[in-house]
């Protein structure tokens, strides 16, 4: 990761000024994680693992994306459709971290554990049995749909979270509510 | 055209108190019994069912609604915030199929009452003259067995019960909308600005979104969470501009009752009523006439479904045109990334929009066009974007870290519609028991064309206004077709008045019904079609 790149911007700071209802919802995000009861323990092991390394997490406070995917599982709060040649996402998500386990995920070195990641991505047709893309889509679907619903995400990127009933006042080019902070990397483009 | 009020009280039966539902409202409306054999039962609770079911009830017909999912409430059920908005979408068990399979879920499918309003942005242009004649006119598509002038009075009558914003609209019909355009945040300005530079025409709105307080509705407060639910009642969803007049005026709306079967009595003929699961307990609603409004996926899958003696393959379902014809529209997102600060997230994703590319063009090789709309995804939507190009790990934090940089704008193509592009049953069923739908979907050569076409020109408007990158990401938005209207029964499930061919009391209301799609966001022309249907109810006998 790049430096902090909005210096002293801290979303939670404004959650006096969202509603209940939003504010029980996000604050039981981060504060009571529960326990995993969709994956296995072998599977938990390699989820964790893969999730970190999808969203580039290794240092101390890492957003917990394996536990959260594991509570979107055991709710089944999935989206509902499946594609044809692919089991609902909780098997595929079984099935997939089998193939992992199988190919000694866990055990490898971090960089041999990319190099699996990067042969999924990479593999134009399957990938032990199963359409590779579509294996693809459901890990980085579900890693980032976590990730980036959790508020020390939307720190790191700048965004102001829940905003209601507050709403906004300064909509525009370069215009920022008092407590926005501006991005102090502004020219950073990280793929010019 | 008489005052809105007058016509529908809706706006005026919500609270002015800062809090969003008419509990007392709720409470106190009428109630009928299974057994009461009602005027009319109405199958889904969105645009199409809440319209017609508030437009019978003022004249007087009982009438229930049923849907399948929660009886919202703003304030208790709904949040700013993305992970936690799942529950505002249908997400029953579905397959998807084809060489090009749809995603549905979040993007397409709504749950509850107000249907998939309650999550759309909230574009409500409406159709082009051209789009009821895009065979005669173009010999692609189909011809809907009514025209727009057929329709015209409807669209501006539901423009001013959601009520519409916008400037004058130069495209199709022109016309004008009953509210001002709304200031612009961020991404506006970016498309604006980058279509001016551009020599294209873009205009601000139209969007259902209130603009100066409208009855108790206050006015919209720019918080850019319109996809998760409108908490503010500020932008149209039915369940705002529709139900709460039909329960003034005696219809009842019966949540949580997923409808499983559609009687239809074997000796006359019609249909008798509704089968549904409430509290897990079968239920069977009788009525003397039943309107299926469960939009494109759920009416074919319900028709399917309510196979019998008569009705072998399926109800209505004579001339294997249950399901088919369904269409989806090609929309591209194509990002731009500015050193400036964007913020796309302050205002509400549909500001401005761009119906230049409409028509078909003769210079082209592809016929018909698509619009091009600001769409302001937030973060967990952008990292999807993001994803697309193939980043994980360190660089796609490093990517995302960028988001108040960019500005993004969405297209909708018109896709043609095509027979095998169809609801079928699957062979897995849901918990009720029953066959899940398996929609299946593979573009055409015109489809893959328009997608390129409207990609080219989001990149010319995004560096017009200065991006020094873009980004694109494929992808499809809204559902309309499965059961469409047509001349003959050969043809298509229903008429131009809704009616099926096969049960002379069984209507479609609902967006399965559009023999094609313009490049236009469906839902006012879903409430618009089904407002026709109701004035064409009302003079007939129940």
């Amino acid at each position: 990761m790049s430096a902090d790149r909005f210096p002293g911007f801290d979303v939670l700071s404004q959650r006096k000024h969202w509603d209940p209802v939003t504010a029980g919802v996000v604050l039981e995000r981060i504060s009571n994680v529960r326990d995993f009861r969709f994956f296995t323990p072998d599977e938990q092991a390699i989820a964790t693992v893969l999730c970190d390394r999808l969203l580039g997490q290794d240092g101390d406070d890492r957003i917990p994306v394996a536990a959260m995917i594991d509570a979107r599982l055991a709710e089944e709060q999935t989206d509902g459709w499946r594609y044809a040649d692919m089991p609902e996402d909780g098997q595929a998500w079984r099935d997939t971290l089998a193939a992992l386990r199988e190919d000694g995920f866990a055990d490898a070195t971090e960089k041999e554990q990319d190099a699996q990641i990067q042969a999924v991505q990479d593999a134009d047709d399957k990938w032990h049995g199963l359409p590779a893309a579509r294996v693809w889509s459901l890990w980085t679907r579900y890693a980032c749909t976590a990730f980036y619903a959790h508020p020390d995400a939307w720190t790191e990127i700048g965004f102001s979270g829940p905003a209601y009933p507050r709403g906004y006042k300064n909509a525009g080019v370069d215009r920022r509510e008092p407590f926005e902070v501006r991005d102090h990397q502004p020219g950073e483009d990280p793929v010019r | 055209m008489s005052k809105v009020r007058e016509r529908n009280e809706s706006a005026w039966l919500l609270p002015n108190d800062g809090t969003r539902t008419n509990h007392g409202l709720r409470r106190d409306m009428r109630r009928f019994d299974d057994t009461d054999e009602i005027d009319l039962v109405v199958v889904g609770c969105g645009a199409g069912g809440s319209v017609l079911t508030q437009r019978l009830a003022r004249e007087g017909w009982s009438v229930v609604a049923l849907d399948a999912g929660p009886f919202w409430d703003p304030d208790r059920d709904w949040v700013s915030d993305e992970a936690d908005s799942h529950r505002l979408y249908w997400t029953e068990p579905r397959v998807i199929d084809g060489a090009d399979p749809v995603p549905l879920g979040s993007n397409n499918s709504g749950r509850g009452v107000g249907g998939s309003m309650v999550h759309y942005a909230g574009y409500t242009p409406r159709f082009h003259p051209s789009d009821f004649e895009t065979f005669t006119r173009d010999g692609v598509g189909a011809d809907w067995p009514l025209s727009y002038p057929d329709l015209k009075d409807y669209y501006a009558a539901i423009e001013e019960e959601l009520p519409v914003a916008g400037e004058a609209w130069p495209w199709g019909d022109p016309h004008i909308y009953p509210h001002r355009p709304h200031p612009v945040g961020g991404n506006g300005e970016i498309f604006l600005r980058g279509a001016e530079k551009a020599g294209i025409t873009a205009k601000v709105g139209p969007v259902a979104i209130v603009n100066g307080r409208f009855g108790n509705r206050p006015h919209c407060i720019y918080r850019g969470f319109c996809l998760q639910g409108c908490k503010v009642n500020a932008k149209a969803s039915p369940l705002i501009t529709h139900i709460p007049d039909a329960l003034a005026h005696g219809a009842e709306v019966r949540p949580d009752s997923m409808v499983t079967r559609i009687e239809v009595d074997e000796r006359t003929g019609l249909a008798t009523g509704v089968h549904y699961v409430r509290d897990g307990i079968s239920r069977f609603q009788r009525a003397r006439m039943v309107a299926v409004a469960g939009y494109s996926i759920e009416t074919p899958r319900l028709l399917l479904n309510s196979a019998s003696k008569r009705f072998p393959d399926g109800l209505c379902n004579d001339f294997d045109q249950v399901g088919r014809y369904l269409m989806v529209q090609g929309a591209p997102q194509t990002a731009g990334r500015f050193d400036a600060e964007v913020r796309m997230y302050k205002s509400p994703p549909p500001e401005v929009s761009s119906e230049q590319f409409y028509e078909t063009d003769p210079s082209r090789p592809y016929k018909r066009g698509f619009s091009i709309q600001t769409v302001s995804p937030l973060p967990i939507t952008w990292a999807e974007h993001v994803a697309a190009q193939g980043h994980w790990g360190g660089k796609l934090r490093e990517y995302m870290s960028d988001y108040v940089h960019w500005s993004c704008l969405g297209a909708l193509c018109e896709f043609l519609p095509e027979p095998d592009n169809r609801v079928t049953l699957a062979d897995e069923k849901d918990r009720h028991g029953l066959p899940v739908a398996k929609f299946s979907y593979t573009k055409g050569d015109n489809d893959k064309q328009l997608m390129k076409a409207a990609q080219a020109v989001m990149e010319d408007i995004l560096h017009a206004a200065g991006a020094d990158e873009v980004i694109t990401i494929d992808r499809y938005a809204h559902l309309v077709g499965g059961a469409r209207m047509a001349a003959d029964e050969r043809h298509g499930v229903v008429d131009a008045e809704c009616r099926t061919f096969a049960v002379p009391n069984l209507f479609i209301t609902d967006g399965s019904v559009l023999p094609t799609q313009g490049s236009a966001n469906p839902a006012l022309t879903i409430m618009a079609v089904a407002a026709r249907a109701a004035d064409r109810l009302k003079g007939s006998t129940r």
